[in-house]
C-alpha cells in the first residue's frame, strides 16, 4: 500500500475508507470467503481494497460521473461488494435489484432510477436487462459476471467482468490516484445508494441513503451497545445469503463487514443454506422469520423420521427445551442457575448435536426482523440454546429503530430504542416515528412520497403501529411492541379493530402452514386463506399413506383440510372470540414472485391477492348477509 | 491468514484439508488412542497372545493385498497362497544359513523382506496378462490353477522347500547382528522375540496400510473402482484396462510376499502343502467378513480370524460337549477342530447374507448412528 503516505484527507468517513483502514491495518486477514470448487477461497482485506480500486477505475474509464447510479443484479458474491463498494468510491449511487426480479420490475427499476451501468450477474439476468434495454434510453452498459452462455451474445452494450476490471487496471495505471481524489471528495451528505422498498401497496420506491445515514448505522449498531453484545469483531462469522438489496442483509454483510471487520461467507446459493450453514458455523446469524419458520420445520421433519431411541430422546429434551424456554421467556433472556444446569444436561444428549446440524452452534447471537415472527418460533430457539432477538428497523431510517438486547428480551416485542436515537409512538395514531442520524434523504425522484413520510420535525413515519410496553425486569413502557402495519389493521363489521399479523404468524408457526392472509375488513367475522408448506404436508401425507400428485391435488385432500383445521383450532384457542377465525380456504397454488403475489422479499401483496381469490373470498361469507 | 476459521470440521478451504486422512478430530483422537494401545499390548499380555497379534498383522498384510486386487479392482483372485509361497520361500532362502542342505544365501532380513515383496510382485506382472483377458469366474478359475501349480512345485523342488511332510527353516529375522526372533535386550530393557516381532509386525503394517490407503484414494484407486463397476464402461472413460489390472495383480502379489515372509518369520518350519486352497479361501474370508474395498477392514478380518482358533480353543473349557481330543474319546460331540471349521463356513454365509460390507460395514453403521444424532440422516 505505497499510497498511504500521498493521500489526501477525506471529508467523510464512508464505507470505502472503512475497507481502506482494515486493509490498512489488516491487510493478510480474512474479508471473505467464497465457496468455489468445493473450497471456501479466502479474499483477504488487501485484495479486497485492490479489487475495489481496479473495480473503481473500471468505473471512471466508463465515464461514471459523481450521482451516476449504478445497478447490481446478482446474488451474493464478492463481485457485489467491489461493485457496491467501487461505486462509493467515484460518488455513485449503487441500486441494488433482487435476483429473483423478473424482466417487468427489472424494467421498472432500471428506468425509474435511470441506471447507466448494470453489473448483471449471469445469462438469466443478462436476458432479463437485454428483453427491456431498448426502453431504456439511460443503459449504457452491461457488464456481466459470468460468461457462460453469455459469450456468444453480440450486443454492443454487453462487457466481461474480466474484461472491466482489466479496463479499470489501465485506466489505474494511467491515471493513478484518481479514485483516492474522488474518496477524498466525497460528502457526508452523498447519496451512495437506493434501496428499493419491497413495494407490498404499490411500486417500489428507491429509498436514498447517505454516507452519514450508513455510518450512522454502523456507529450505532455495530459499535459496543448496538445489536450485537459484546460488539461484532473480526473473529466474527456471518453468512450472506439473503439479498443484498435489502437493507438487512447490507447491514449484516457490508456494513458489519467494512465497519467491524466481520468475515462475510456467501453461501452457494437460497438451495444449500443448511448446508452452508453446517460448514461455516457462524457466530451472528440474521433470518427472516421465514427461514427460521423453516429450519424449526426441518427439525421437526427429520425428527419424526428418527430411529424411536432418537425420537424418544428428542421427544424428551425438546419437552425440556420448552420449559428452560418459558422460563428464559420470563427472565429476559437469562438463564437461572437450575435452568443452567438443566441445559448443561439437555445440551449433551441433544441440544449440542442439534445445533452443529443446523450450523448455530457457535452462534452467540441470532436475529429475526424484516417481518413479524411468532413468539412460539423465537422460543424454540432460545429453549435449545440459540440466543434468538427480534429486531425492528427499516430501510427508511437505515435499520436503526428498535432491537431486544441480550439479557433484556422481552418475547413479542421488537425490543428498545437504541442510545442516541429518538422513537415515539404517535398519540393520536400510535403510528411508530424514529428520528436520528439515519433517516434517510427522501424517496428517489418521488417528493410528495418523501414529504408523506417524514414529517416538518424530521419524525421519520414508519407506517406500523406499536405500543409500549413493560421490559422484563418490570421497566416501564421501556419495550416497543409492534401491533400492525397501519394500512393492515382490520375493522370488522363490529366495529372491532383487529391486527391480522399476529393471528397469521400464529398460523404460520405450524409447521403445515406457509402462508396465511386472515381477511375481516368490514365483514361480519374473520376468515382466511390458507397456503400449506409442501415439505411438511407432503411428509406427513406420506407418513398417513395418502397418496398425492401435485400441491394443488395435496391441497384439495379433505384429510389435508382437516389438519389445517385442527390448526386453526389450536390458534383460535389463543385468541378472543371476534378475533376467532370462523371459516378459511386452503389455496390451490403456491404464491409466487413471478405471479405477482409475492414482493420480491417473499411478502404477500395483500390488496393483490384479495382480487385474485376475490372468488374463493367471497364463498367463505356466503349466507353471512343476513 | 491470521484469523483462520476453527472448531468447525466441515469447513475447507484448501485441497490439503479435503483431501487429509485424518481430517475430523474424531479421527485424528480415536488414531492416537489405537496407536497407544497397540503400543502397550505387548507389556500387557503374555507372550502367546501376542504371537496371535503379531500373527494377525501379517496376515493383514496379506489381506489388504488382496483386498486390493479383490476388493478395489474386482478382480476375484484364488491364487493369492501361491503368492504368499512365493514372499516365504524367496524370503527364506535369502536369509537361511549358507551350510544346510536347502537354499540358503545367509543374507540379511532387509535385504529378504523387500526381495521377498519384489519377487512376489514380478510373479504377479507375470501372470497379470491372463487377468486382463478374463473376468469372473473364468479369472477365478484360472488362478485357482496357479495354486495347483505351485502345490506342485513347492512338494517336487526340494533343495527349496525339504519337500512334502518334512519342510525347512523359516525366515531369519536378522538385521545388522539384531534378532527379532531371539529374546534379548533393547535400549537396556528386556524383550521377548514375540514383542520384538509385534512391534516389527505392527510397524510393518501401519506403513503397508497407509500405502495401500494412498493408493487406494489417488487415481490408481479410482481407475481399480472403475474397472470393479463395469471394465467395459472403464475402458470407454480412458482407463487403459491391461495396465491397470497389471498394477494391482503386481501390488496385491508385492503385499503378499511381504505377508508371506513375515508369517514364516514367526513360525520356524514352512510346510510347503500348506500353500493350498485352503490358505486362498482364508483370505478370501478375511476380506469378506473384514469388508470389501476397505483397508480397515482387511486389518479387522485378519486379526478376527487370526484370533478364531484362540477363542475355539477355550471352548471346551465352558461347553463340555466340545472335545479337545480329535477321536471324541473323551465323550464330546465335536472336537475343536470341527467347531473351527463350522465357524468359518457359519461366518462367511452369515457376513454375506447379513452384512454383505462386512465388521468395517458394521463399524459405519455404528458410526453413522452417532453423526446422525438427534437424527437418522
Amino acid at each position: 500500500m505505497s499510497l498511504t503516505a500521498e493521500r489526501p484527507t477525506v471529508h467523510a468517513t464512508t464505507l470505502v475508507t472503512r475497507v481502506r483502514h482494515w486493509a490498512d491495518v489488516a491487510p493478510e486477514r480474512v474479508a471473505m470467503r467464497e465457496k468455489d470448487l468445493g473450497l471456501w477461497q479466502e479474499i483477504t482485506w488487501a485484495q479486497y481494497w485492490d479489487t475495489v480500486v481496479d473495480v473503481a477505475h473500471g468505473l471512471l474509464a466508463l465515464d461514471v460521473g459523481i450521482g451516476d447510479r449504478v445497478a447490481i443484479h446478482s446474488e451474493n458474491r464478492p463481485q457485489w461488494l467491489y461493485s457496491d463498494v467501487a461505486t462509493l468510491a467515484v460518488r455513485g449511487v449503487s441500486v441494488g435489484l433482487y435476483p429473483t426480479n423478473p424482466a417487468s420490475e427489472v424494467a421498472y427499476l432500471l428506468g425509474d432510477s435511470q441506471a447507466r451501468l448494470l453489473i448483471a450477474e449471469d445469462q438469466e439476468q443478462v436476458d432479463k436487462a437485454l428483453a427491456v434495454a431498448d426502453d431504456l434510453p439511460d443503459l449504457e452498459r452491461i457488464i456481466y459476471v459470468e460468461p457462460r452462455g453469455v459469450r456468444t451474445y453480440h450486443d454492443p452494450r454487453l462487457m466481461a467482468w474480466t474484461d472491466f476490471v482489466a479496463l479499470g487496471r489501465q485506466h489505474r495505471d494511467a491515471h493513478d490516484g484518481a479514485v483516492e481524489r474522488r474518496i477524498a471528495e466525497a460528502d457526508p451528505d452523498d447519496v451512495v445508494t437506493l434501496i428499493y422498498t419491497s413495494g407490498t401497496t404499490g411500486p417500489p420506491k428507491g429509498a436514498m441513503l447517505t454516507n452519514a445515514n450508513i455510518d450512522f448505522a454502523i456507529r450505532t449498531l455495530a459499535d459496543e451497545g448496538g445489536v450485537v453484545s459484546p460488539a461484532p469483531s473480526p473473529d466474527d462469522v456471518v453468512l450472506s445469503y439473503l439479498p443484498l438489496c435489502h437493507v438487512a442483509e447490507r447491514l449484516f454483510t457490508t456494513w458489519f463487514n467494512a465497519g467491524a471487520g466481520v468475515q462475510v461467507n456467501f453461501a452457494e446459493s437460497i438451495e444449500t443454506v443448511q448446508q452452508n450453514l453446517a460448514e461455516i458455523q457462524p457466530t451472528i446469524v440474521f433470518g427472516v422469520p421465514r427461514i427460521w419458520e423453516k429450519v424449526v420445520a426441518g427439525i421437526q421433519i427429520r425428527a419424526a423420521k428418527a430411529s424411536p431411541a432418537k425420537r424418544a430422546n428428542y421427544r424428551l429434551w425438546m419437552g425440556v427445551a420448552e420449559r428452560l424456554g418459558d422460563v428464559l421467556v420470563a427472565r429476559g433472556g437469562r438463564h437461572s442457575a437450575v435452568t443452567r444446569a438443566v441445559y448443561a444436561v439437555g445440551w449433551v444428549f441433544l441440544y449440542r448435536a442439534l445445533k452443529r446440524r443446523i450450523g448455530l452452534r457457535l452462534a452467540r447471537y441470532a436475529a429475526s426482523g424484516a417481518a413479524p415472527i411468532a413468539p412460539e418460533v423465537l422460543t424454540f430457539f432460545m429453549g435449545v440454546g440459540v440466543p434468538m432477538h427480534e429486531v425492528y428497523g427499516m430501510t427508511e431510517n437505515s435499520a436503526v429503530a428498535t432491537a431486544n438486547r441480550p439479557g433484556r428480551i422481552k418475547v413479542g416485542t421488537v425490543g428498545e430504542p437504541y442510545p442516541g436515537t429518538e422513537v415515539a409512538t404517535d398519540p393520536a395514531t400510535g403510528e411508530i416515528l424514529t428520528r436520528h442520524g439515519g433517516t434517510f434523504k427522501g424517496y428517489w425522484r418521488k417528493p410528495e412520497a418523501t414529504a408523506e413520510t417524514i414529517d416538518a420535525d424530521g419524525w421519520l413515519h414508519t407506517g406500523d403501529v406499536g405500543e409500549w410496553v413493560d421490559g422484563p425486569d418490570g421497566s416501564p413502557g421501556t419495550h416497543l411492541k409492534i401491533t400492525d402495519r397501519m394500512k393492515d389493521i382490520i375493522i370488522t363489521a363490529g366495529g372491532k379493530n383487529i391486527s391480522p399479523s399476529e393471528i397469521e404468524n400464529s398460523l404460520k408457526a405450524s409447521p403445515y402452514i406457509r402462508e396465511a392472509i386472515v381477511i375481516g375488513d368490514g365483514r361480519k367475522y374473520l376468515t382466511a386463506l390458507i397456503g400449506i408448506e409442501l415439505d411438511t404436508v407432503g411428509d406427513w401425507a406420506q407418513r398417513q399413506r395418502l397418496p398425492y400428485t401435485t400441491y394443488r391435488d395435496l391441497s384439495e385432500k379433505p384429510e389435508v383440510i382437516e389438519l389445517v383445521g385442527r390448526e386453526v383450532n389450536r390458534v383460535n384457542q389463543r385468541f378472543s372470540q371476534v378475533e376467532g377465525i370462523k371459516r378459511f380456504e386452503l389455496l390451490s397454488k403456491e404464491l409466487d414472485h413471478e405471479d405477482g403475489e409475492l414482493t420480491a422479499t417473499q411478502k404477500i401483496k395483500r390488496q393483490a391477492m384479495e382480487e385474485r381469490f376475490r372468488d374463493l373470498v367471497e364463498s367463505m361469507y356466503e349466507g353471512s348477509s343476513r | 491468514m491470521s484469523n483462520a476459521l476453527t472448531r468447525r470440521p466441515e469447513l475447507y478451504t484448501t485441497y490439503a484439508q479435503d483431501m487429509a486422512l485424518l481430517d475430523t478430530p474424531a479421527k485424528r483422537n480415536s488414531v492416537a488412542a489405537l496407536a497407544v494401545a497397540a503400543l502397550t499390548v505387548p507389556w500387557l499380555v503374555v507372550d502367546p497372545v501376542l504371537f496371535l497379534f503379531a500373527q494377525g498383522f501379517a496376515l493383514a498384510i496379506g489381506a489388504i493385498g488382496l483386498n486390493l486386487v479383490t476388493g478395489y479392482a474386482g478382480q476375484v483372485s484364488l491364487g493369492h497362497a501361491f503368492f504368499v509361497a512365493v514372499g516365504a520361500y524367496t524370503a527364506a532362502a535369502l536369509t537361511g544359513d549358507t551350510d544346510t542342505r536347502f537354499v540358503g544365501f545367509g543374507l540379511q532380513l532387509v535385504v529378504g523382506l523387500p526381495v521377498a515383496g519384489l519377487v512376489a510382485g514380478l510373479a504377479g506382472f507375470v501372470i497379470s496378462p491372463l487377468a486382463s483377458r478374463l473376468r469372473g469366474l473364468y479369472l477365478a478359475i484360472v488362478t485357482l490353477g496357479l495354486v495347483f501349480l505351485g502345490e506342485h512345485l513347492w512338494k517336487e523342488w526340494r533343495s527349496l522347500t525339504g519337500g512334502l511332510g518334512a519342510g525347512r527353516p523359516g525366515v531369519v529375522a536378522d538385521v545388522g547382528g539384531f534378532r527379532f526372533d531371539q529374546p534379548g535386550e533393547v535400549f537396556g530393557v528386556l524383550m521377548s522375540s514375540q514383542q520384538k516381532m509385534y512391534y516389527l509386525c505392527f510397524a510393518l503394517l501401519v506403513v503397508f496400510a497407509v500405502l495401500a490407503r494412498n493408493l487406494a484414494r489417488s487415481a490408481v484407486g479410482r481407475a481399480f473402482g472403475a474397472i470393479r463397476d463395469r471394465d467395459v464402461a472403464a475402458e470407454v472413460l480412458g482407463v487403459p484396462l491391461a495396465k491397470y489390472k497389471s498394477i494391482a495383480f503386481t501390488v496385491s502379489s508385492a503385499y503378499a510376499g511381504i505377508a508371506g515372509s513375515l508369517l514364516y518369520t514367526l513360525t520356524s518350519v514352512i510346510e510347503p502343502a500348506s500353500f493350498n486352497l485352503l490358505m486362498s479361501v482364508q483370505y478370501i474370508a478375511m476380506i469378506l467378513i473384514g469388508g470389501v474395498a476397505t483397508i480397515s477392514g482387511s486389518i479387522a478380518g485378519a486379526m478376527f480370524l487370526g484370533f478364531l482358533p484362540f477363542v475355539t480353543r477355550q471352548a471346551p473349557a465352558l461347553f463340555p460337549w466340545i472335545s479337545t481330543d480329535p477321536a471324541l474319546r473323551d465323550g464330546g460331540f465335536i472336537n475343536v477342530f470341527q467347531l473351527e471349521a463350522i465357524l468359518y463356513g457359519a461366518l462367511i454365509v452369515a457376513f454375506l447374507v447379513l452384512q454383505p460390507r462386512g465388521l468395517f460395514g458394521l463399524w459405519v453403521k455404528v458410526r453413522n448412528y452417532w453423526k446422525g444424532w438427534p437424527f437418522s440422516y
